[in-house]
């Protein structure tokens, strides 16, 4: 080293030589030495904890200090555990990133009990969907079973056991809930242990419960339902001594007569019935059946009536008494009753088209034995006597379905049993009240004094997914599992059993139903494990299912092939042939007029019996009538509104006896007068942001005895009350009172119409008197490969609205709120149009799917100065979202007006931030962006879709086809009224529906080449009146 | 009344010498603000600042805030802008097209026409660029080259609206700064503030008065009249466009074209008379800017207003005689449906009232010139309200039909832009020459050579 120090010409010898000092000059060693070492002595020494630390090197220092900040900023940072994430370095089984899953389960959001196909990406369900197998819905499922899904991520879900003190309920423990819940069990010896549920369908459940029953031998239990079949079901069994109201062949008839009966809308087995009747409204196979509806509302059953009368309830008997009067005098049916009623009369009375009566009297004669007439589930058990006598006389028994029957497993407890239980509880006989996922302090009618008689007992122990009224007044809530995590079997029907499987582990501290329960039954909180409901179940299966099926499979074999499924059938023998007894025959007070109101009480199109009450979804999704959201109200007619001097939005007051609501009024086109016509499942207490305080509790009109049935009621007083109260609809009130605004739906061709006879005598009569194509200067685009398209089917559109919620959740469609659909900003995607035509009294109406047209020659493209909005070579018009800046121009120039604006952060905007909670993250479709604020959105055709669908047929070396994709609202159509494919291939089913003889473009004449071909309804009214 | 018409009236009354008219104009810049001055300030500003805040709180939350919904996806935003575009049209016609004309008694009023032409079309610039959803990406359109190779849509109205214009900003801005260089000299050469002097020296760009500097710039101002010119046409012309290129009716008429630049002269004008009115009473410009140059802008008015008159009509009649359904439901639903009451506001305050201009005594009665030219202003601003609102209101699918109502944000952006407005007007007249000197100076009695070799009308 030392003689690098004499080495002048090195480094310390710059030309010219400046220097700073003599030594330097002089080339001093040390100096030498000190230059030629970069650092002074100690500074780059090793960090030596053993000596003094103030031998600490720069360098070292530097790095502990900076070390330490770096530790210190991430121990201070907020970063939060997100609990069990799912690492994909080493990859679970059965899961492919980006490849989703679908797993057979059953849902169980009403009584149908549908079986359905859940959708799981990455381990989280994210859309569920019929289950094309299931022998009853065949793979499609209603709009609540579609939103079901956000109820699984409601963020408000309870997270784990509640304990209530003094009025606040606090967060505990499973083992301490168990123990204090086994505990007041065991010693209840000799009170009763009341255990309310909802009906339940499933076997193991129920035995299960039997179980309970052997543990704790004065476990009671008690089952109700809101809404339910009781009335018609006992009814049948007058008339025939057994059994229950079969299932109807919708499919075979040919005349239909509805009676106050939504069996299109809101029955249990909606899903069903719409598939068979639009099976006879089909323009290809020239089936048509013939729909009368006589009804006080318009429902959307009577929306798709041929012909509609207005009857209220109560002069329904006297109606059908009258049919069948007259058939007998025509010589029909050969009957020995005389009921002296006039049909004629009636008709005069009630002001009826005399008409219609003459039509439906002809039809039911002409088509005896194919014909049905149909009685709602809340009109009194004489209407029914009186059908089922009809139904018997006319033949229209072979519409009863004979090889399979409803099954009713737990059935329900009658009004008096609850009658009884408070009784109870007033002698003090109860010693604790188990609520198994219900809420009767809600349903419950009020003059029963459940809601005052459950405040006297002290161990109130309510199981349930979320907060409610119920839970109010417990001691103890339990959180329980969600459908989708959950294991579970259902009967609704002979020969089919639905199974259940969970897709997600439980998201929070929760247990499902059935495991508490057997965890109580064992006595000890520790017998608790993850699968101990599971193991129950299988077991059941092996020892009381299996056996019925005398196959070589094994027993495990056989139990996941059930589950892959979903269902299992077998063969089961029911009793078929049913007597009819004339002895049940007997009416009293067959005329009556009646001059007060009458008041009608109906299930809720989207919120069932208030389940589904806090699902924004299905809050926003608009009634398939009224079209208004977030609310119910009391629907009365035109005519009743000018008697009572009340507008749209003003308050009423309905009471009846001491019980009082006061609720605001809509006035619906149809409805009849003196009618009041509400919604139950609305004015939700401490049930959550979204359903508490939305619409009116009318549940408070109940009562345990009507004069009537239990959800109508005459003799009701109506009076105006002060105030208004907004009502907030997704279309403007149709004015019947301006003709320029009358009908232009027809006038602009939006809707088209015809008659089956016109069809059936000309089945080109649409395109004969349509005008030809209109030329262009430019030469068009030539779309070689497939060009995706669309077809609706209005003959089979029902209005209903599942497709809307469908695609809500496969588009991450946004919930806005009550305030923002006031503003018409609501952004749904695909909408249902209706419109009426004729007179407020007795509209005609018609229903229109409306979405993106991806119209070929699209007016919002050209507007847009930053070319945000686009067509693909496949005929779809494309929204670039990064690239909109949000001008409004294209939505301002679409004929249609499909298009929606991102007006705020709607996610933020809703109930502060209520959609931006972390857990709603999982419900989004990863294949779909969630927009901005400020950005246009609209339907895309499900491009994700067709995304895949196009990967996968370069995967298989081909070119994509056109039955590849299905949509999400063709997917979820009860009535496959949507059609979707490549509108270049003949040789695909869908080139059939595109080019129909009835098939026409909305607006045509605008000559913007739209994508979607509605196909023309045909209203099924009588050769003499086409 | 005995007038003799073989002499010309003269543009400047009160024989004023020429210095008196230097004195006149420049008295405002020589002297400090009153107190008038700021309270009429504070006003325009406190308003200016409801606007801003208005729009902070508009971009910190959202559009939502407004009316605008779903199908009326444009409302106050662009009919603000169309109106303010309209207002500035007054200015670019008195200057350019009245100059090509000869027409002497504008450079009275050219000056400040031409001012709030400019302020004008900075508050309408505003509402283009901030009533997009996202306001920050209003970039994109503007076509520059970009990495990703994307380009704006030459098709969209809506970008010929950005080039129509920023184009006739500029265009008016150079040419009311090239007519302001020879007053710059002159107050540079009147004023002792050695602050002034040095901006007003920097602006006048060197001016000496010299005849050549005199034939460059008349050959410089005549060039850019004739440029400006066809701008005041095209500008309108091409709003109007956003409108007329729509296949929306009531947007979708070929007579918007004319029909807007007649309605742009028609509220510019109006307007440009509410300003003046105030203007030559308050700086005593009553010999420069006199009742004649009043009464011929009130001609202007009655015969602009008149062609919007018959705009209104035709595009009634047209609607009838397409014989298309749709186009014909929203002319009359203008007229008789929900929004009635701005239709009826629109065609009196437009058509009716401005038809007492044709009686000379209300033409130079200031207190009715001011009722009506506020009216026409108002009128004016509810044709592009019905214009853009009821058309889109009630368009071809009666499911999707819906009805606007302006929220406090609406009203405070509108508020907002006056305030921006007269904040601007108000700091110009204590900052620049609101009339030419120059100019009023070459048309004052005695300016012009004449063989009598002295006065006219001596």
């Amino acid at each position: 080293m030392s003689e690098n120090f004499d080495n002048k010409s090195s480094i310390n010898n710059p030309d010219p030589n400046y220097w700073r000092s003599f030594k330097e000059l002089y080339n001093d060693r040390d100096l030498l030495e000190k230059k030629f070492n970069e650092f002074e002595n100690g500074v780059t020494d090793d960090f030596d904890p053993n000596t003094n630390l103030s031998g600490l090197s720069r360098r070292k220092f530097l790095a502990l200090l900076g070390a330490s900040a770096a530790f210190a900023g991430v121990a201070c940072s907020d970063y939060r555990d997100k609990g069990e994430i799912v690492a994909y370095n080493i990859k679970p089984e059965e899961v492919t990133i980006g490849k989703p899953n679908y797993y057979a389960s059953t849902c169980t959001g009403c009584n149908s009990n549908c079986g359905i196909l859940i959708k799981t990406r990455e381990g989280r369900p994210i859309k569920v969907d019929g289950n094309p197998e299931h022998p009853i819905n065949q793979g499609k499922i209603c709009a609540k079973g579609q939103a079901n899904i956000l109820n699984l991520y409601n963020p408000e879900r309870i997270k784990s056991p509640l304990r209530k003190n003094y009025n606040i309920f606090s967060e505990t423990n499973w083992q301490y809930v168990d123990d204090n819940i086994i505990n007041v069990l065991s010693n209840a010896t000799d009170k009763e242990i009341a255990i309310i549920s909802n009906k339940i369908n499933s076997p193991t459940t129920l035995k299960l419960l039997d179980e309970f029953k052997t543990v704790y031998p004065t476990s009671k239990f008690y089952f109700y339902e809101l809404f339910n079949d009781s009335v018609r079901n006992s009814a049948w069994n007058k008339c025939y001594g057994e059994g229950t109201f079969p299932l109807i062949k919708w499919d075979e008839a040919e005349v239909i007569l509805a009676l106050e009966s939504d069996f299109l809308g809101v029955d249990e087995n909606r899903i069903e019935n719409v598939r068979l009747f639009t099976q006879m409204r089909d323009v290809d196979a020239k089936k048509f059946n013939r729909l009368y509806v006589a009804e006080a509302g318009l429902s959307l059953t009577g929306m798709n009536a041929d012909y509609r009368l207005k009857i209220r309830p109560e002069n329904q008997l006297e109606f059908v008494l009258g049919l069948l009067t007259e058939l007998n005098k025509k010589g029909v049916i050969k009957s020995s009753f005389n009921f002296n009623v006039n049909l004629f009369e009636f008709v005069k009375k009630f002001n009826l088209d005399e008409k219609r009566i003459k039509y439906l009297l002809e039809d039911l004669s002409e088509k005896k034995g194919k014909s049905i007439i149909y009685a709602g589930e809340s009109l009194s058990e004489e209407v029914h006597i009186a059908v089922n006598l009809l139904n018997e006389l006319l033949g229209n028994t072979n519409l009863y379905r004979k090889d399979i029957r409803k099954e009713n497993l737990s059935g329900i407890s009658d009004i008096t049993e609850f009658e009884g239980l408070v009784e109870k509880i007033k002698n003090n006989k109860v010693a604790a009240i188990i609520h198994l996922n219900c809420n009767p302090v809600y349903h419950l009618p009020e003059d029963i004094g459940y809601k005052e008689a459950i405040t006297k007992v002290e161990d109130v122990f309510t199981l349930s997914e979320t907060m409610n009224e119920t839970c109010q007044f417990s001691k103890y809530v339990l959180p329980i599992n969600h459908n989708f995590e959950s294991w579970g079997d259902y009967k609704v029907r002979t020969g089919t059993i639905s199974l259940s499987q969970p897709v997600i582990m439980p998201i929070y501290n929760t247990r499902q139903l059935e495991a508490i329960l057997l965890t109580w039954l064992k006595k000890s909180s520790q017998a608790y494990s993850d699968n101990i409901y599971h193991d129950y179940l299988k077991l059941n299966w092996q020892d009381n299912i299996y056996p019925k099926f005398s196959q070589s499979l094994n027993f495990d074999k056989f139990w996941y092939s059930a589950l892959h499924n979903g269902f299992i059938t077998f063969q089961e023998d029911v009793k078929s042939n049913f007597a009819f007894k004339n002895d049940s025959i007997k009416f009293d007070n067959v005329s009556v007029s009646n001059n007060s109101f009458t008041l009608l009480l109906k299930e809720s199109y989207s919120l069932g019996d208030g389940r589904f009450a806090n699902n924004g979804w299905l809050q926003e999704l608009p009634h398939p009538v009224s079209k208004i959201t977030w609310d119910n109200y009391a629907a009365v007619s035109l005519n009743t509104a000018k008697q009572l001097g009340v507008k749209e939005n003003d308050l009423i007051e309905v009471s009846i006896e001491n019980r009082k609501l006061r609720i605001p009024v809509f006035i619906q086109p149809g409805n009849a007068d003196n009618t009041i016509v509400i919604e139950l499942g609305y004015g939700r207490e401490n049930s959550g942001v979204i359903a508490t305080g939305v619409g009116f509790n009318a549940n408070k009109l109940l009562s345990k005895k009507s004069n009537y049935s239990p959800w109508i009621y005459t003799n009701v007083k109506v009076v105006k009350a002060p105030g208004k109260y907004i009502l907030a609809s997704t279309q403007e009130h149709h004015n019947f009172d301006i003709p320029r605004e009358q009908d232009l739906h027809f006038k602009r061709d939006i809707v088209v119409e015809g008659t089956v006879t016109q069809y059936l005598s000309n089945p080109n009569f649409l395109k004969d008197e349509h005008h030809k194509e209109h030329e262009s200067v430019y030469k068009p685009f030539e779309y070689t490969e497939v060009k995706w398209g669309m077809s609706i089917d209005l003959n089979k559109c029902l209005g209903c609205g599942d497709c809307v919620v469908a695609c809500n959740v496969e588009n991450n469609v946004p919930v806005v709120g009550k305030d923002q659909v006031l503003k018409s900003r609501e952004m749904q995607w695909l909408r249902i149009d209706r419109y009426y035509s004729g007179s407020p009294d007795d509209p005609k109406v018609s229903t229109q799917p409306m979405l993106c047209q991806h119209c070929d020659l699209a007016p919002c493209e050209n507007v847009c100065p930053v070319v945000a909005t686009t067509h693909s070579p496949d005929g779809l018009n494309q929204m670039t979202y990064n690239r909109c800046v949000g001008t409004r121009y294209c939505s301002n120039n679409c004929p249609y007006k499909v298009r929606r604006f991102n007006f705020y952060n709607f996610r933020d905007h809703f109930r502060n931030g209520y959609q931006e909670n972390p857990v709603f993250a999982l419900l989004n479709n990863p294949e779909v962006t969630v927009r901005s604020r400020g950005v246009m959105e609209k339907c895309t055709f499900c491009i994700q879709r067709i995304s895949e669908a196009r990967s996968e047929a370069i995967r298989e070396g081909r070119k994509v086809r056109g039955s590849d994709v299905k949509t999400a609202c063709q997917e979820a159509c009860p009535t496959n009224a949507i059609k979707f494919g490549d509108i270049n291939n003949p040789n695909e089913e869908f080139y059939h529906y595109r080019n129909h003889q009835l098939g026409y473009y909305s607006l045509a004449e605008l000559n913007i080449k739209p994508n979607v071909t509605y196909i023309a309804k045909l209203r099924n009214i009588r050769t003499e009146e086409s | 009344m005995n007038i003799d018409y073989s002499k010309e009236a003269p543009v400047v009354a009160g024989r004023l010498s020429l210095a008196e008219i230097e004195e006149l104009v420049a008295k405002p810049l020589d002297t400090k603000p009153d107190r008038k001055y700021f309270i009429a300030l504070s006003i325009a500003v406190s308003a200016l600042m409801i606007g801003a805040i208005s729009l902070g709180l508009s971009f910190y939350w959202g559009l939502g805030l407004w009316g605008n919904n779903q199908p009326i996806g444009w409302a106050f935003d662009i009919v603000n802008f169309v109106f303010w575009v309209g207002i500035g049209h007054a200015g670019t016609l008195i200057s350019a097209i009245l100059f090509l004309l000869r027409q002497k008694w504008r450079t009275g009023i050219a000056r400040f026409a031409e001012a709030m032409t400019i302020f004008a079309v900075i508050c309408a610039g505003l509402f283009p660029a901030i009533h997009t959803g996202r306001p920050w990406l209003d970039g994109y359109l503007l076509p520059y080259p970009n990495q990703h190779s994307l380009w704006v849509n030459f098709t969209s109205p809506l970008l010929w609206d950005v080039f129509a214009v920023s184009t006739y900003f500029t265009v008016s801005l150079v040419f009311w700064y090239i007519g302001l260089i020879p007053d710059f000299a002159t107050l540079r050469d009147r004023t002792n503030s050695k602050i002034k002097k040095t901006i007003y020296s920097i602006f006048s760009l060197g001016w000496r008065h010299s005849s050549r500097h005199w034939q460059h710039y008349e050959k410089a101002y005549m060039l850019l009249a004739g440029f400006a010119t066809p701008l005041v046409l095209s500008v309108h012309t091409i709003v109007s466009f956003d409108f007329a290129v729509s296949i929306l009716p009531g947007w979708h008429t070929t007579i918007f074209p004319p029909y807007f630049v007649a309605g742009a002269i028609f509220s510019g004008f109006a307007m440009v008379v509410t300003v003046l009115v105030f203007v030559r009473k308050v700086f005593n410009l009553e010999n420069i800017i006199t009742m004649d140059h009043l009464d011929k802008m009130n001609k202007v008015i009655l015969a602009t207003g008149m062609m919007v008159g018959y705009a209104y009509g035709m595009e009634f009649f047209i609607a009838w005689y397409s014989g298309v359904q749709a186009e014909q439901f929203v002319f009359v639903n203008r007229a008789f449906g929900p929004y009635a009451w701005a239709y009826w506001i629109m065609v009196s305050c437009n058509v009716i009232f401005p038809q007492l201009f044709w009686f000379r005594k209300f033409r130079r009665s200031i207190p009715v010139m001011m009722v009506i030219v506020i009216l026409v202003n108002v009128g004016m601003w509810f044709e592009r309200f019905v214009i853009t609102v009821t058309s889109l209101h009630r368009d071809f699918l009666p499911s999707s039909w819906g009805y606007y109502v302006p929220t406090l944000y609406d009203f405070g952006l509108l508020i907002g832009s006056f305030g921006l407005f007269f904040t601007l007007v108000i700091l110009f007249t204590k900052t620049l020459p609101v009339v030419s000197i120059s100019e009023v100076k070459a048309v004052a009695e005695g300016a012009q050579p004449s063989h009598h070799g002295g006065v006219v009308n001596a």
